[in-house]
């Protein structure tokens, strides 16, 4: 027989007891793998997007943190442009807006709309999955997500709607101009497939803010790849900028991690899953000392017998410290499928659609072990040291 | 012997010189005390007591007279208040391995066998193989199997200690006790749950491994039969030996004079 053996049967002598400690423990785990991976997900997709534009600043107007709230005359842009360090800017306009149906508002969530310029840098790692991307010169065009089309087809089940390339679709607030889905693409960035790409103009007029954009993306003409020091100098060029019409806007010109860190979006997110890990992890190390302690109270006789027949303190603490690693263990698989299963349940859902990509990256995984292990082992403490305090004599006394 | 006098004859915590008589045992009690916190009686009054290697001994006595107590002195479960356990001439208390020791030289039965009820018979025996001799998951079985061959009990290997009658269970802990071959078996009133017939079976076990392996024997027993068997009997009452039939006897000291 193994020592392991011996920590197993253990485990095994109340299976219903056992199970449902490592089923309660795989919910809170597996709600914080989901959580992880989400926020996860989300950063690394908005900075791969970033790294494979080849973006090396992000322009967005000083203190609006949210993102799209961010307003600022183009005057910064054709300013930035003229820089002779910087190869390329490409200006957004980024804003939510809604769908009508005969006047009727459709809930898709939370639908991203942006304006771009034929020569945006999104363009270049978007992939068309149908129909065409939009030109120079298109007005009144609109490209739609693969996510975004697939909800349409949804809801064209209940009702008409456009959905398909060559329908048109109504913008609440502009019902005399239908837009007409030219293509359907698909997005590294997962929530730009959630949602759809018009003309700048367009964007500008649906987003009312004429003249305006909400952020822009520089690429500096660098001497070598990796060289920081023209970065800096656009960088503190651009802060320096200020719109003569209106000198009160200041704008900050970030790198893509560094944005990425400071999009109060991602930021909330992040916050959220780890509180709720936080808590899923308090939760479980009291339902794990709860489990222990009962076991360790039941066993006192057995727990003295082993001391009597030589065993050390600290084979006893190993013996029960194993019991509860292979609970928080056998947790951390179970709650890596619930996580798994949990996430593709909710990117079924429409509302979250788009935004949540159903992938569990094993780096994600790993730290969700480490942390139940963590578990384990805090949870195990301090029943371990009450079996390591039973005295041998008072536990086979009761003869 | 002379062996092990000279080895330990200078360590500490041993009394050298021809005057100190726990050098010539294997085990011997020197004035041993002990009152529990909660207790009002003293469960043992200044008790001395020596076992030889290979000696078969019986401790009797009225119930509370502190048997159990004495047992678990003498098998370092419990320290004394007073007074000294010496192994081979060596002070026990004073060591501060003692399940180490305990799971090299000393065996333990019990009344009530305490098996462990998720385990099967062959498992149990390997319990106390974890600590003692470094074996082998393979070596440990084999071990097991070996002990409960010797106890008569192959047959019933890889049974749960609930499916085994109460006469074979005290036999599976008897194999237990031996797992790391220990030169001493403390038992405490180990027929007490047994039938006359699984009683005998249990002695006559004992007398043989008595003879056959040289095995030092301390059986606490209240019944006659089990203590006619043994080469010695030690009769106690109130913490106090007040009877032996070895050859030496070793008389309790006057408590005034200890202190
Ligand atoms: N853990 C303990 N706490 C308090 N008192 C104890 C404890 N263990 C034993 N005693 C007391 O110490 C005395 C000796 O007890 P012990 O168990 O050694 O007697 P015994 O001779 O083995 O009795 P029995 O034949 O009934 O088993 C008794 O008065 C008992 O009540
Ligand atoms: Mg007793």
């Amino acid at each position: 027989m193994y020592f392991v053996s011996f920590i197993l049967k253990n485990l095994a002598r109340r299976p219903i007891r056992t199970v449902l400690t490592v089923l309660g423990l795989a919910v809170a785990v597996g709600s914080m793998i989901a959580l992880l991976a989400v926020s996860y997900n989300v950063e690394r997709s908005v900075e791969a997007a970033f790294d494979s534009r080849r973006v090396d600043l992000v322009v967005m107007q000083k203190g609006k943190p949210m993102g799209w709230d961010s307003e600022f005359s183009e005057y910064f842009v054709r300013e930035t442009a003229k820089m002779p360090e910087v190869e390329r800017v490409s200006e957004g306009i980024v804003g939510n807006a809604n769908i009508e149906r005969d006047g009727v508002l459709v809930d898709l969530g939370i639908l991203l709309v942006q304006g771009w310029k034929p020569d945006n840098f999104g363009y270049e790692d978007l992939e068309i999955l149908e129909g065409r991307r939009l030109q120079a010169g298109d007005r009144r065009k609109v490209m739609i997500g693969r996510t975004l089309a697939n909800n349409l087809k949804e809801l064209a089940k209940i009702g008409p709607i456009g959905h398909r390339v060559g329908d048109t679709l109504t913008f609440v607030g502009d019902p005399k101009n239908p837009y007409e889905i030219v293509g359907i693409f698909k997005s590294p960035v997962i929530f730009e497939d959630g949602g759809a790409i018009v003309p700048f103009e367009d964007g500008q007029a649906l987003h009312s803010k004429r003249g305006k954009v909400t952020g822009f993306s520089v690429r500096v003409r660098k001497s070598a790849p990796d060289s920081h020091a023209e970065v800096e100098t656009v960088k503190r060029k651009i802060e320096a900028l200020r719109d003569p019409d209106d000198p009160y806007v200041v704008v900050v010109a970030d790198t893509p991690d560094k944005y990425v860190q400071s999009v109060s979006q991602l930021e909330l997110i992040r916050a959220v899953s780890w509180l709720v890990s936080a808590i899923a992890l308090a939760v479980s190390v009291i339902s794990l000392l709860n489990t222990m302690t009962m076991s360790v109270l039941e066993r006192t006789q057995e727990i003295g017998i082993l001391r009597a027949v030589g065993w050390p303190r600290g084979r006893v603490v190993r013996m029960i410290l194993g019991e509860a690693a292979c609970l928080a263990a056998a947790a951390a698989l179970v709650g890596t499928v619930i996580a798994f299963i949990g996430m593709q349940t909710l990117t079924q859902m429409p509302k979250v659609n788009g935004f949540i990509e159903p992938d569990l990256s094993p780096w994600v995984v790993a730290r969700g072990f480490a942390l139940t292990v963590l578990v384990g082992v805090v949870g195990g403490a301090y029943p371990a040291y009450r079996a390591a305090r039973l005295l041998p004599t008072e536990a086979i006394r009761h003869d | 012997m002379t062996d092990n006098r000279s080895r330990n004859g200078h360590r500490n915590g041993v009394a050298p010189g021809w005057h100190s008589p726990h050098n010539h045992y294997l085990l011997f009690a020197d004035r041993v005390y002990k009152t529990y916190p909660d207790g009002a009686v003293r469960a043992l009054n200044g008790v001395s007591l020596g076992v030889h290697a290979g000696e078969y001994v019986a401790i009797t006595g009225p119930s509370g007279c502190g048997k159990s107590t004495l047992l678990n002195m003498l098998g370092v479960l419990d320290r004394p208040d007073a007074g000294e356990i010496y192994f081979r001439g060596e002070a026990l208390t004073t060591r501060c391995d003692l399940d180490h020791f305990r799971a090299r030289q000393i065996g333990f039965v019990f009344q009530s066998f305490f098996l462990i009820p998720t385990l099967t018979a062959r498992e149990n025996v390997q319990v106390p193989m974890f600590e003692g001799p470094r074996r082998t998951a393979r070596q440990r079985a084999q071990k097991a199997d070996e002990l409960l061959a010797l106890v008569g009990m192959s047959q019933r290997a890889h049974h749960r200690p609930m499916k085994l009658s109460v006469g074979e269970r005290q036999r599976v802990a008897i194999a237990r006790a031996l797992a790391n071959d220990p030169v001493l078996l403390l038992a405490d009133e180990p027929t007490g749950n047994l039938d006359s017939e699984n009683a005998d079976k249990v002695l006559d076990l004992f007398t043989k491994l008595q003879k056959d392996r040289h095995l030092a024997l301390i059986v606490v027993t209240h019944s006659d039969e089990v203590a006619e068997r043994a080469d010695r009997v030690i009769k106690m009452r109130d913490g106090r030996v007040v009877a032996d039939s070895g050859a030496e006897i070793i008389p309790t000291p006057d408590p005034a004079a200890t202190s």
